[in-house]
């Protein structure tokens, strides 16, 4: 039983990271459908940009972020600007093409300044817990999973109490009807993915101290995280903490119970059962399946 | 200057260069390709050009389903790691050799078992991976990948897991080391690039661009969509699989991670985007630019892991951002485009009808029809969230009737289409079509059964000719006129006919997306009259086009009508429902309210309340309609 | 519509210049290559048409850290040997391409140093998942395939002749040492249980289940034993379920340094430290390894190397000075091993007189190569018939303790104290 409930909280504490990466992710494909599969490797250009901070300063991965976070809006609002305005509206496979390409971009250009060697930030803590009864609460994902409660509450209350929040979720409702009501969708879908993609730079900042990384473990991350937003339903930032809360618990129950072999199975399972059975996930909107007037 | 340029590619030299020349050059590529390793031993070009003909063929059969059905598969390399897995399993562990060293059975052998294998796969996994669209689609392919490689990885009874599997080593002389490989993986190429050219001239590639362009609207004038997609999947997977199995034996060792890449998925759509999708011999001719440089980059000038994912992503990008249709079709329409300038358009040419020949068929179905209403609809419900677009209509079309259903908008008629056609499924309710219960029926088989349906806003598959989108509706689904010539047989001459009837005959060469949309509607009216439907639904026929063409309309209506075609109209314009249909029907809030002759409808002070207004009836009085 | 003009005019414009590039090397003789040209007799001047030897290595990509130490092994071994007078009085030249680490690639090099740049002698690359299809291409065209690393049982399973494994055991048997040392502990001090993990990879799971085998047919119970994806990061869940199950060994067959390190942290995390612990081959990371986990955690750590730095075996010292002066760092083990496959060759062309593929193989089957991992030879499939060095971290070093004639510590420490700096 204690060992169940360790497996819980220890899935749970990942889960509270893998939310803050996921947000970004379904942030973007509900305000304009584009399914960012650079995500991940966004995720792991931050978490370098932390450990190349930490290697040379010193500096406290986890106060890394407050660097990484506006630098990887910058490159967000860029990256939209540059490239991803022009295939709005296209089919889905053409945003999955380009951002795939994008990922390959940032992964050979990481690879160069960095190389291919693992890569991981240490500061004392790492390998050190808190203890109660039982149970043991491994710091860095302590510390780790709090900044990222707080960073999603601040996202959440800039989404319904600004009103860039408000224009966000009208354009991610009805785009036509947004522009109706004096809201530039372009602004805001530019604002929406420099936002979706700076919340990449916390969770990187996070990441770089649980774990180890090079350029190539962007696909880890960019399953697991499409894994999430499937799960919660994609567009949905509630459904993103759930998914990836259950995701957590999921991939480290399977780890220990079952093998370690199959936890990487995990989310491409749970892809795969939740698009057939029910595509709107946990939390997501059913569409309309009117034929359009 | 643009003149000139058209005048030039309109001329007869370019047209022999661009027609049988290209031919010529292609055949000479090929002999060419063909020849080489009798003409040089370097090894170095065979393995290039070994490794480009592997690109060729995935990309080929990515094609079949990706490039003509539109459902863009960013897993396919996983047929290549099933075809090579099954290879090597058959070889090795079923039929393999007693000691180290020694020779078991040529892996050759089971390279078509290969084939079948990931044949099977697509077709099982197809059926279910697509009944999703667009992003769910796209993001289960690459899943699909990922599980099989994990399965592979971890069934390690089976497959050996991460050590791998290794095959024998080649037994022939070392002269003429690579020539198999070489060949099988060239025939591979030359079969896998003619069965798309099969698919791509018969009914079958015609239903799979029609599912490509509009797949329920396809569904609806009788294309089993189900099937259709399994058979492209299969179709894509085959010669991939058997390239698999060839290249499983060419490597002598294969393991999961390199059989089951998703970076080779990617090198294989960037090569088709290259040489252009939906095309014959695009992905063969982005294969042999993307493979070689790559390759050359590699061991000529050097270039690390690092720059060549750079290479790669840089090239996706520009691809998809710039020239998203590929080599091929843009020069294709560069040309075409510019001769199209310098002819006039014959979109302003005058409609001429003429009268239909009666089908013997319909009318024998008439003669034996069964008592009762053609249509009937009883307690149907339909909402979308928290609005009840439909709530309870109970309903009947009898036979040889025009019916016309009106309503105010946001009354549920179109609604109400949909439940009928097949396009949703009503929450409850039953409907009941020529005696048979429908509603649990997909909408290819209602159109089978004779339900014919036009769009309030014109669907047609625009990337076809008009002939093209009348001819591909089906009045059933045969296994044996899958493979036949998509347009051709009598179904063509059909075609022909009721493009005379409805007057477009003119146009029947042209390209539907650049109709008007009068001429729309017409062709969507021979569209639906190619199913010999029983029932014709109508929406809103009279909607956005001249007086001229709404008589011209209303002409076929009752030319049809005589024949013995039932009609169920949607229309807001009065005084022609009121003169050409008999029963009206009014449906208001989702309910049917009132039934009866136009002139009761009109009197019915409900109908007058919710719909018709106190006004229109003054100006019926004054004689204005 | 302009877009699409200067695209299509710039591809062909770039595919032109990357073919003219490329295009030095078109060539209709492939197959052996001959070449048996004396060279100079002066003694201590290399001179004369260069002896060329190709080799793939994964500089880039998944094993491009061991893939670039194996590089610097054969770079030594190059200026080392055309200082002292080159290979048969000719001066050596080594081209090395990059596979990045990608299978399909290292077949193309290996064919691209066979046929086109018509290399005299090949040198193998790094990890099994490479070498095996590296392997047959060399196989194929007849010519001697000397491989530094790549440990892999299926290496050996088909019926190769030209194939040679510079290392001192298969990855099955690299930890025999440690195993037998456990098994013939006395009764007070052996451990009852164990816990093996391993990873997924040609490496990993074979050192691991060879401990094993041998730990449970020595009356070691095992009670955890579980392999897990060689990318893992995440060793929280493992750990714990190790802990829950209190084994007295823990042995992982770790495939690199960090799968190794992440274990030991989530360990420390769980606060759960074994009797005696082995991993493969992190330990042997020196620095990196003691800096990951704090030296003090180093300590009484057991691990199998091929090479050790203070190894008194045949060329080690002025390997050591040549290494350390080109690179200004002691040599990681996979340098080492690169070393000797190089040394492997050469001593084989040497004695042989000319490069003669076949008399070269003939040669290696039936002779013994001193090289600075020690004595090597091998068995009809390639697989050598030596042993790996057991050796431990002690007070902050690396010792070797069994062989005992090799050994240069004679203490070992057992059992391994708890972690510090908790």
């Amino acid at each position: 039983m204690t060992e169940l409930i360790q497996v819980i909280i220890l899935g749970l504490l990942i889960g509270g990271v893998y939310a803050l990466l996921a947000s970004g992710l379904t942030l973007i494909f509900g305000v304009m459908d584009v399914i960012n599969v650079a995500q991940g490797a966004l995720i792991i250009l931050a978490a370098f940009v932390t450990w190349a901070l930490w290697d040379a300063t010193g500096l406290d991965p986890l106060a890394g972020l407050l660097v990484t976070t506006p630098m990887m809006f910058v490159i967000g609002y860029g990256l939209y600007m540059g490239t991803i305005r022009w295939i709005q509206g296209k089919p889905p496979s053409t945003s999955v093409l380009l951002t795939f390409g994008l990922a390959l971009v940032a992964e050979g250009v990481m690879g160069l300044v960095w190389s291919a060697n693992l890569h991981s930030a240490t500061p004392s803590y790492f390998n050190q817990s808190f203890r109660l009864g039982d149970f043991y609460f491994p710091k860095a994902q302590v510390f780790g999973c709090a900044i990222a409660v707080g960073v999603l509450v601040f996202l959440y209350i800039v989404l319904t109490r600004t009103w860039l929040g408000r224009a966000i979720r009208a354009v991610s409702a009805n785009m036509s009807s947004a522009r109706l009501v004096g809201v530039n969708p372009r602004d805001v879908a530019a604002l929406t993915f420099a936002i979706g993609v700076a919340t990449t730079g916390a969770g990187g900042s996070i990441a770089a101290v649980l774990y180890p990384f090079l350029p190539g473990s962007h696909y880890a991350w960019i399953s697991r995280l499409l894994g999430i937003i499937v799960l919660g339903g994609m567009g949905s930032l509630p459904g993103a903490v759930v998914g990836a809360l259950m995701l957590g618990v999921a991939e480290t129950m399977t780890a220990t119970y079952i093998s370690p072999r199959w936890a990487t199975m995990v989310p491409w399972a749970v892809i795969m059962i939740v698009l057939l059975a029910r595509p709107q996930g946990l939390l997501g909107a059913k569409l309309r399946e009117d034929v359009a007037v | 200057m643009s003149q000139a340029v058209a005048r030039a590619l309109d001329s007869r030299p370019f047209r022999l260069l661009s027609g049988p020349g290209l031919r010529l050059l292609v055949a000479a590529a090929l002999v060419g390709i063909a020849l080489y390793p009798i003409l040089s031993d370097n090894r170095y070009y065979q393995n290039m050009i070994i490794l480009t003909l592997l690109f060729a063929i995935m990309g080929s059969g990515w094609n079949i389903i990706s490039g003509f059905t539109g459902y863009v598969s960013l897993g396919q390399s996983v047929f290549l790691g099933i075809g090579a897995y099954t290879t090597a399993l058959f070889s090795v562990r079923l039929f393999g050799p007693e000691n180290p060293g020694e020779q078991g059975v040529n892996p050759f052998w089971f390279v078509p078992v290969a084939a079948v294998v990931a044949g099977i796969f697509a077709a099982v996994v197809g059926a279910i991976l697509m009944r999703t669209r667009g992003h769910s689609f796209v993001i289960l392919t690459i899943a699909f990948l990922f599980v099989m490689q994990l399965v592979t990885l971890n069934w390690s009874g089976l497959t050996n897991g991460n050590h791998g599997l290794t095959l024998p080593l080649t037994t022939w002389d070392r002269e003429y080391q690579y020539w198999p490989f070489y060949y099988a993986l060239f025939g591979l190429m030359l079969l896998s690039v003619a069965l798309s050219w099969w698919i791509r001239r018969s009914k079958l590639g015609m239903g799979l661009v029609a599912i490509r362009e509009d797949e329920d609207k396809a569904a609806s004038v009788g294309v089993n969509t189900p099937i259709y997609k399994v058979l492209a999947y299969v179709g894509s997977a085959v010669f991939i699989g058997a390239a698999g199995g060839v290249y499983a034996y060419y490597l002598t060792f294969i393991d999961p991670r390199g059989m089951f890449d998703i970076v080779i998925s990617v090198q294989v759509v960037l090569a088709v985007l290259i040489g252009g999708r939906g095309t014959i011999w695009g992905p063969v001719l982005g294969a042999f630019i993307l493979e070689p440089l790559l390759e050359t980059t590699n061991t000529e000038l050097g270039i690390g892991g690092n720059e060549r994912l750079i290479l790669l992503g840089v090239l996706l990008g520009l691809i998809v951002l710039l020239l998203p249709r590929g080599i091929i079709p843009s020069i294709q329409d560069l040309v075409t485009g510019q001769r199209e300038k310098a002819r006039g358009g014959l979109v302003g040419a005058r409609l001429e009808r003429k009268p239909l020949r009666v089908v013997e068929r319909a009318q024998a179905e008439a003669r034996e029809a069964p008592p009762g209403p053609l249509l009937e609809i009883r307690g149907a419900e339909k909402r979308f969230g928290g609005v009840r677009a439909v709530d309870g209509v109970s309903l009947a079309v009898e036979r040889g009737t025009i019916t016309a259903l009106i309503g105010p908008n946001g009354s549920g008629k179109t609604t109400l289409f949909n439940l009928i056609d097949g396009t949703m499924p009503p929450d409850r309710g039953e409907i009941w079509f020529d005696g048979k219960r429908i509603d649990g029926l997909p909408p290819y088989r209602r159109a089978h059964l004779g339900i014919g349906r036009t769009f309030q806003i014109t669907r047609l598959f625009r990337n076809m000719s008009v002939l093209e989108n009348v001819v591909a509706p089906l009045r059933d689904f045969s296994w044996r006129r899958l493979g036949a010539d998509a347009v051709s047989g009598p179904e063509a001459q059909r075609a022909h006919e009721l493009l005379e009837f409805v007057g477009m005959h003119r146009f029947a060469d042209m390209r539907a997306g650049s109709l008007s949309y009068g001429q729309q509607k017409l062709t969507e009216l021979a569209q639906v009259l190619m199913l010999d439907p029983k029932l014709i639904m109508l929406d809103e026929p009279a909607g956005g086009i001249n007086p001229t063409l709404i008589a011209h309309i209303e002409e076929m209506v009752h030319e049809l009508n005589r024949q013995g075609t039932t009609f169920l109209i949607v229309e807001h314009n009065m005084p022609l429902v009121l003169g050409l249909c008999d029963p009206v029907l009014v449906l208001a809030r989702g309910q049917c309210i009132c039934q009866g002759s136009p002139d009761e409808v009109q009197a019915d002070p409900a109908v007058l309340d919710a719909y018709l207004g106190a006004d229109f009836a003054l100006e019926q009085k004054a004689g204005v309609s | 519509m302009r877009r699409i003009v200067w695209l299509l005019a710039l591809l062909p414009v770039l595919l032109a210049l990357v073919f003219a590039a490329g295009c030095g090397g078109d060539d209709d003789d492939g197959g052996d290559a001959g070449g048996t040209d004396t060279g100079a007799t002066d003694d201590g001047e290399a001179s004369g048409e260069p002896i060329r030897i190709g080799a793939s290595l994964p500089l880039t990509g998944d094993f491009s850290e061991p893939g670039e130490a194996a590089r610097r092994g054969y770079e030594v071994w190059v200026e080392m040997t055309n200082e002292a007078g080159g290979l048969l009085g000719r001066p050596v030249e080594l081209i090395v391409k990059d596979d990045q680490s990608d299978q399909n690639l290292v077949v193309t090099d290996y064919n691209a140093l066979i046929n086109q740049d018509q290399v005299d002698l090949l040198l193998g690359t790094f990890s099994s998942l490479l070498n095996l299809p590296a392997s047959a291409v060399a196989e194929q065209a007849g010519m001697v395939y000397v491989e530094p690393a790549g440990g892999s049982p299926e290496m050996f399973s088909r019926g190769f002749e030209y194939l040679f494994f510079a290392q001192q055991a298969v990855s099955i048997h690299q930890a025999d040492l440690f195993s037998e040392w456990v098994v013939n502990l006395p009764e007070g001090e052996k451990p009852a249980t164990a816990a093996y993990v391993a990873a997924d990879d040609p490496f990993g799971g074979p050192v691991a289940e060879g401990v094993q085998n041998q730990l449970e047919a020595g009356g070691v119970e095992t009670v955890y034993s579980e392999i897990y994806p060689p990318e893992t990061v995440n060793f929280d869940a493992i750990a714990s379920a190790i802990a829950a199950e209190q084994p007295d060994v823990i042995a992982q067959g770790s495939a690199g340094l960090q799968d190794g390190v992440n274990l030991i942290r989530a360990l420390q995390r769980v606060g759960y430290s074994p009797q005696q612990m082995f991993q493969a081959s992190t330990p042997s990371f020196a620095d990196q390894y003691s800096d990951a986990i704090g030296i003090e955690n180093t300590e009484g750590i057991f691990f199998a190397v091929s090479y050790h730095v203070d190894a008194e075996t045949p060329g080690n010292t002025e390997f050591l000075e040549e290494y350390r002066a080109a690179y200004d760092e002691d040599p990681a083990e996979d340098a080492a091993d690169a070393f000797a496959a190089a040394e492997v060759l050469q001593a084989a062309v040497e004695a042989v007189g000319e490069i003669d593929q076949d008399a070269i193989r003939d040669w290696l089957r039936e002779n013994e190569v001193e090289t600075i991992l020690g004595p090597l030879s091998w068995d009809e499939t390639g697989a050598p018939e030596q042993a790996y060095l057991l050796a431990q971290w002690q007070g902050g070093d690396e010792q070797i303790i069994l062989p005992e004639d090799v050994a240069t510590s004679d203490t070992i420490v057992n059992p391994k104290p708890p972690w510090s700096g908790r």
